[in-house]
């Protein structure tokens, strides 16, 4: 062991299957120009559910994307995780000639806040509708929240390590975090991620528990964190894949570096307990920052976790502000997520995508819906902000009370300090 | 329902629990491995479950374990004619 320099883990490929674009620059357009995608839940047996607005994947075709013979053993939730990754890959230009020769320098890490509702649902039904002859044996693993590492892995021949990471919404910051750690070990390749399908009868119904759920019908008014018009959260499906590979690797075969997953850490504050959270997600960021060793005035912009919830955005406005100190009231703070809804683990991982995308355009795409801001907070509204951005933050928490905080450092500026 | 199974139905149902699209003939004139084919333990687990519930009968164990189409199919329909 001989490195003139440590490994770093940057983002050299991203893919996105979002309900604002099934590709990557479909998203980025969508986000920067503040469109809102958000509208009526359409989905089969869910038209009828108290859940009125929800951000929909609508213009993805799984047939044109995935085999058939994976299509029929997955989810929803994995069908978007093996098309974002093959979108993560060729945009990293990891095809299966630069992979096949070491498949044990490649593994998989993803998150997922519940699984395949919907494979599940169908298979319950045969269950309990026809008996347990009728139910396939794929159910055995295509609800299970591990599949999609499972699946990418067998259908692009990856071998490295393999890890599923089980930690509530804030699991999605987690992944990358841990992507990152596997290749500081060593490992020169890792596709990592969240995907999400909770758009399903039996997952609708397992949502309408959540207090914060938003069944506002409206859709310019479901969801709007920060606002004293705050009523709660709309949830989306679909998400993000990346590549992150070691960096000296990565120059070495001439890939761009597009960032590098620069600081992390994770905090637990309980269940809804969201006047808890400011300390834990406080600490989060110190955490995350002391690992990329940045100054709090060296973030050029907050991607804000915005629950919708009045404690909850509360909160959130304090933790930054403790956590960044006057810089917190100043630093620009955006959530495109009240466009296209929150996709549970993959909300924050679609928020990554778009704060790399934000750092390489010089633009910070703004928070649709969200008018007249009741924090101290510099949210950025209606259109998109012109700013140098180095460094990034993006936050997340889940319902169950996690908390995650994760740095970002623009490709160019990491690659010449 | 004492026909035997032919590799048209075998085909057939590679494609309902497997998602794999073989042509019949293929099966017939080649014998490809189910490796090969693309047809993994848990898709052959589904074809022996829907036979049996189409046919009410059950198949041998060792049919799940199968290498090949035509390994498979002298299986099952050995089992089908002693059932019958």
């Amino acid at each position: 062991m001989s490195e003139p320099h440590p490994r770093r883990a940057a983002i050299t490929g991203i893919g996105v299957v979002a309900p604002n674009g099934s590709t990557t620059e479909t998203f980025w357009k969508s986000a920067k120009e503040g469109i809102c995608v958000l509208d009526r839940v359409t989905r089969e047996g869910c038209e009828h559910l108290p859940l009125r607005v929800a951000g929909e994947v609508r213009d993805f075709d799984p047939s044109a994307a995935i085999e058939e013979r994976f299509l029929v053993q997955t989810d929803r939730f994995t069908h978007f995780a093996m098309a974002a990754a093959d979108l993560a890959l060729d945009d990293a230009r990891l095809g299966r000639p630069e992979t096949d020769g070491s498949p044990f320098s490649v593994g998989v890490v993803t998150a997922a806040g519940s699984g395949g509702g919907e494979f599940g649902q169908r298979e319950l039904q045969q269950l309990w509708g026809k008996g347990s002859r009728f139910v396939g044996p794929y159910q055995s693993i295509a609800w299970f929240y591990a599949a999609s590492t499972g699946q990418i892995s067998i259908r692009r021949g990856f071998k490295g390590p393999c890890s599923v990471v089980a930690s509530d919404e804030a699991g999605g910051l987690d992944a990358l975090a841990h992507a990152a750690r596997a290749v500081r070990r060593g490992t020169d390749v890792i596709v990592t991620g969240s995907t999400e399908a909770p758009l399903a009868p039996y997952s609708v119904v397992c949502q309408l528990g959540y207090a914060e759920l938003s069944t506002e019908a409206d859709p310019a008014r479901a969801y709007r964190p920060f606002t004293s018009a705050a009523c709660g959260f709309v949830p989306a499906e679909g998400g993000a894949m990346f590549v992150v590979e070691d960096e000296g690797t990565a120059l070495a075969r001439g890939a761009r570096v597009q960032a590098l997953l620069a600081g992390h850490a994770a905090t637990f504050t309980g269940a809804s307990r969201w006047e808890q959270s400011r300390e834990g997600l406080a600490h989060a960021v110190r955490g995350a920052l002391a690992e990329a060793g940045c100054a709090p005035e060296e973030i050029d912009v907050v991607f804000a976790d915005a629950l919708g919830v009045p404690e909850a955005d509360r909160a959130e406005a304090l933790a930054i502000a403790d956590a960044l100190g006057r810089h917190g009231t100043r630093v620009p703070v955006t959530a495109p997520k009240t466009g296209i809804g929150r996709g549970y683990g993959a909300a924050a991982v679609l928020d990554t995508a778009a704060a790399v995308l934000a750092m390489e355009h010089g633009l910070i795409p703004p928070t649709p819906n969200v008018y007249d801001v009741c924090h101290e907070l510099d949210l950025v509204t209606g259109r998109a902000r012109l700013a140098e951005l180095r460094t990034a933050l993006v936050l997340s928490r889940g319902l169950m009370g996690s908390n995650s905080a994760l740095v970002l450092r623009h490709g160019a500026t990491g690659a010449s300090s | 329902m004492t026909d035997r199974i032919t590799v048209e139905e075998l085909a057939e149902l590679m494609k309902k629990s497997a998602g794999v699209t073989v042509a019949p003939e293929e099966l017939g004139l080649h014998n490809p491995g189910f490796d090969t084919l693309g047809v993994d333990s848990l898709g052959l687990l589904g074809i022996v479950g829907e036979l049996e519930n189409r046919y009410g009968t059950a198949m041998p164990p060792d049919a799940e374990r199968s290498k090949t189409p035509r390994q498979f199919l002298d299986l099952v329909n050995s089992a089908l004619m002693t059932g019958a």
